[in-house]
This record gives C-alpha cells, structure tokens and sequence, in this order.
C-alpha cells in the first residue's frame, strides 16, 4: 500500500515536471538556417548572416587590381576611363555624387526596377527593401542588400524562413523578350522564348487549319443544302 | 419512352466516368483561367472585377492555389482510370489500335489529307473513333496540367520550393507557368470551341461529350472506317442508344453554352485589356 502511494507521488512528481517543461520550453520558430552542422560548425550562420557570434565576420578578400566588375583590364582598373560607367556597387553610399539627388525620386533613374512583381503587385515601395539614406550598394560589405545576408535582413521581413537560395530570386528580373536579358539572364530568355516559339507553333498550325476547315464544311453544308432545294424544285415541276 | 430500334439513333462514343472527368476539367479549368487571370490583370478594372467575384486579389490566390491541388488529383486519379483501362494481357494491341488514344502514323496521313481536302485536292479522309485533333486535345491537357501543376506549386510554396533548388528557377517558373497558361486558354477559347461549336457539323453545339453519344448518321458521315470497323466485328448494334429526353438535352445546352460564355468572357477580356497591364 505505502509503495502504491509512493508510486503515485513519483507519477505525479514526473507529470508535473514534464507539464512544467513544456510551458517554460521555448516555443517552435522557423529558423534563418541558424542551426549548426556537426560537420560545418557555424560556417552555414557565418555565411548566412554576415556574423559569427557577435562579431560580425570580415570582409572576404579583396584583389583591387584585378577584379573590377566592368572594368578594364590592367593596373588602373580604378581610373575614371576604366569602367564605361561608373560602377557604383560596392560603395557605402551607392548614389554619392549624384547632383541634385534630394530632389529625385528613384524611378527617374531606375524606371526599369518598377516593373516587377514585388513593386506593381504586391505595392512595396523602394525603401521599404533598400532602405533609408544612404542606400549603401548591394555589394557594400556591410549593406543589408550584400548577398551574404539579404534573405535574413530584406526578404525575412516578409518571407518567414527565407533563404540565401531562396534570396537568389531576381527580384528585378530583365524583360525576357529582349535580346539584353541574352546577357543579364540568359536561362530566362531562352526559356521565354522556348515557351514562346511552342506557342505561337501550335496556333500557326491550328488557327489556319480550324479556319480553313470551319469554311470547307461551311461550303459543303451550302452546297448540300442547295442540292437538296433543286431536287425538291424537280419534284414540285413533275 | 419504349426504346425500338427506330429510336436507336445515336452511338455511345463516352463513358459516363470520361464524361465526369471532362465536367471537371471545364470547371476546374475556367476557375483557374478566371483567377489567374483576374491577378495578372488586377491593374485594369475588368481585372478587378473578375477578382471581385472570387472574392479579391489573395482570395483568388488561395481558391487558385486550391483548385490546382484538386486538378492534380484529378490528374492523378485519371492516370490511375488509364492505367486500368489498359489490357495489359494484350498490351500492343491496347495501346496501338484505332481505339487507343495514342498517335499513330495515320494520324500524320489524315492531318495532310484533311489539309487537302480543305483546297479540294484530296477526299475527305477516314476518321476512325479518335481524330487527330481530339488525339492533339487530349495529350495538350496530358502534359499541360503536370507543366502548369509543377511551376504552379513551386510559386506557392517557395520557402520549400527553393530548399531543393535556387531562387531564380522561380522567375523561370512563372514565366513557364504564364505562357503555358495562355496557350491552353487560347486553345481551348479558340480552337475547341470553334470545333465544338461553330463549323456546320456541330453548330450550334456537339453534345457529345455531355450526353456520352453522336448522332449515328453523322458520325457515320464524319468517322467511316470506325462504323465500318464496328459492323464487320458486330459490335454496333451493342453501341447504339436513344437519344435524351428534352429537358436533359436543354440542360446540355445550357451548360455548354454557360462554359462557352465564361470562355469567350474571359478570352475578350484579356485581349482588350492586355496592353493595360505590366507583363
């Protein structure tokens, strides 16, 4: 008897223990990929934000000399005839220079970037994924646009659980039809026009086959039916 | 209404399961044209009154994303049907007769001859039960629905979606999805209901696929090496019926034509409407 009762106080003991665990237990949350490898240890939350624990990680190494995007070829990579435009994508303030730049808005210049989805359909506003002044370039180390970062910084704000996969989106895709996304965003020309060529092939066979065919039997019917009224025009005179 | 061999006049040509899955098909296929269409137009008016009806812009998304889930089903259900269709103790004979909805040479040989006809060089070629072009119809939706099912659902659910592939596969998807979309509309919208409706031999309705069966003269007229296939083994005589009654002919009428409106409602639409909107 006393061992059944002192079973019982064990069971309940242990209920409560468990109830207690799970209302002080954090609850389930979707994780920015946070969660470490055994194998890559924290290398995956590194590359995903930008941090290891608090300290933001450095910079990956830069070769000045050599790798300027649209650059020349040579020492003065960085001289001012180098780039045919100025390439504005790894500064701190990526408009800096730019006159009268308080009285533009964003789309006297970038008119092509409001054409997507995200700017007609869903209705954001520039700044409420580039941000506020100054709108650091997209590979500014430290912009929250970098690629090493933005799905957990700018897509995360409405994309819960966004990856840097799922970052890769082109949010500002390239028009498909026109022979500059053959170079901006090849896969996606050829695949417009694949689509395109299947079918526009299907109506040129079927428009003209079920056109022509609607005026063959519309013929036939016509001849029949004029058939069928001389035969009755011999009967009525016999 | 006493059934003697005088009121045999048609020749069942569908089962009422085929003519089940067609009736979902119709519906399924005008909801999700009327609410795709009504997102891609939601910046022109007759977009958002589309959208009104189903309830608006997201509301067109969720009943979208929902009635494609239910065209999957289908889709599978129907390769299920297929698959118990098949004689499998007689398997090239069921997959390559006449009655098989497989291309065959012939089908090549009767397009060109059907061509043909059409300028007066050639006779009018022997269709035997299935047509090229309803062969051409029905492997459209065969592969249209997997196209549009798979990017569909790689656009609703991108978070998972983008776990097994990168992000820009998304901006191919939707353009996959859109053109593939378009292209099954118009076809349908233009071509098979112009077939359907509008040339001589079917005007102003073939309420074939609504009653299971064709009127015995003009598919005599229309599909001779398949009556003449069906007499030499004797099986024609267990393939004719009566024809319906009024009030359900009446009721295939009205559901024809309600399909037929919806359809060319939506293909009008698009068309004035489409140079209103960013592409």
């Amino acid at each position: 008897m006393r061992l059944r009762k002192c079973m019982e106080h064990i069971l309940y003991g242990l209920s409560g223990l468990l109830i207690a665990q799970f209302l002080l237990m954090p609850g389930e949350t979707l994780a920015q990929e946070e969660t470490a490898s055994p194998f890559l240890r924290y290398k995956g939350r590194e590359a995903s934000s930008g941090y290891y624990e608090e300290y933001e990680a450095l910079p990956r190494k830069t070769r000045p000399f050599i790798a300027v995007p649209g650059g020349g070829p040579g020492v003065f990579a960085y001289s001012p005839s180098a780039a045919q435009v100025r390439i504005r994508t790894r500064l701190a303030d990526s408009h800096q220079g730019i006159k009268f730049y308080n009285v533009l808005r964003c789309e006297y210049c970038h008119i092509e970037q409001t054409k997507d989805i995200h700017t007609v359909r869903a209705r954001l506003t520039c700044r409420q994924c580039h941000g506020g002044e100054p709108i650091a370039s997209i590979e500014h180390y430290y912009s929250p646009m970098n690629p090493l970062r933005r799905h957990a910084y700018v897509c995360a704000k409405c994309h819960e659980g966004s990856s840097a996969s799922f970052a890769s989106y082109v949010t500002h895709p390239p028009n498909p039809a026109q022979v500059s996304a053959l170079k901006s965003f090849p896969v996606l020309f050829y695949v417009f026009w694949f689509m395109v060529a299947l079918a526009a092939g299907t109506f040129l066979v079927f428009l003209p086959h079920t056109a022509l065919w609607g005026i063959r039997e519309f013929m036939l019917t016509k001849k029949k039916k004029k058939k069928d009224a001389d035969e009755r025009g011999e009967h009525d005179s016999n | 209404m006493p059934t003697s061999v005088a009121n045999m006049t048609r020749i069942k040509r569908f089962t009422p399961i085929q003519q089940l899955f067609h009736l979902l098909l119709i519906v399924t296929f005008l909801i999700q044209g009327a609410t795709g269409l009504a997102r891609m137009f939601i910046e022109t008016s007759w977009g958002k009154t589309v959208a009104w009806v189903f309830g608006g812009y997201e509301a067109c998304r969720t009943i979208h994303i929902y009635v494609g889930i239910l065209m999957l089903c289908g889709f599978a259900l129907h390769g299920i049907y297929l698959l118990k269709k098949i004689n499998w103790k007689n398997l090239p004979e069921s997959l390559f007769s006449p009655d098989s909805l497989l291309p065959r040479p012939k089908d090549a040989k009767d397009f060109l001859q059907h061509i043909g006809w059409f300028f007066g060089i050639s006779q009018a070629p022997q269709f035997d039960r299935w047509g090229y072009w309803e062969k051409f119809d029905f492997w459209a939706v065969f592969w249209g629905i997997p196209v549009l099912g798979i990017t569909g659902l790689l656009l609703a659910y991108p978070l998972s979606a983008t776990q097994v592939m990168p992000g820009w596969f998304l901006n191919l998807a939707f353009w996959i999805h859109r053109i593939e979309a378009l292209l099954a509309m118009c076809h349908v919208f233009i071509i098979h209901f112009f077939i359907g409706h509008l040339r001589s031999h079917n005007f102003p309705m073939d309420r074939t696929m609504f009653e299971g069966s064709a009127d015995l003269e003009a598919t005599r007229h229309e599909r001779p090496a398949w009556l003449a296939r069906l007499e030499q083994t004797g099986e024609l005589d267990r393939k004719l019926v009566p024809e319906a009654d009024v009030t359900r002919r009446a009721i295939y009428y009205v559901v024809g034509y309600l399909a037929l409106a919806c359809g060319v409602f939506l293909l009008v639409g698009g068309l004035i409407n489409s140079p209103y909107i960013t592409w």
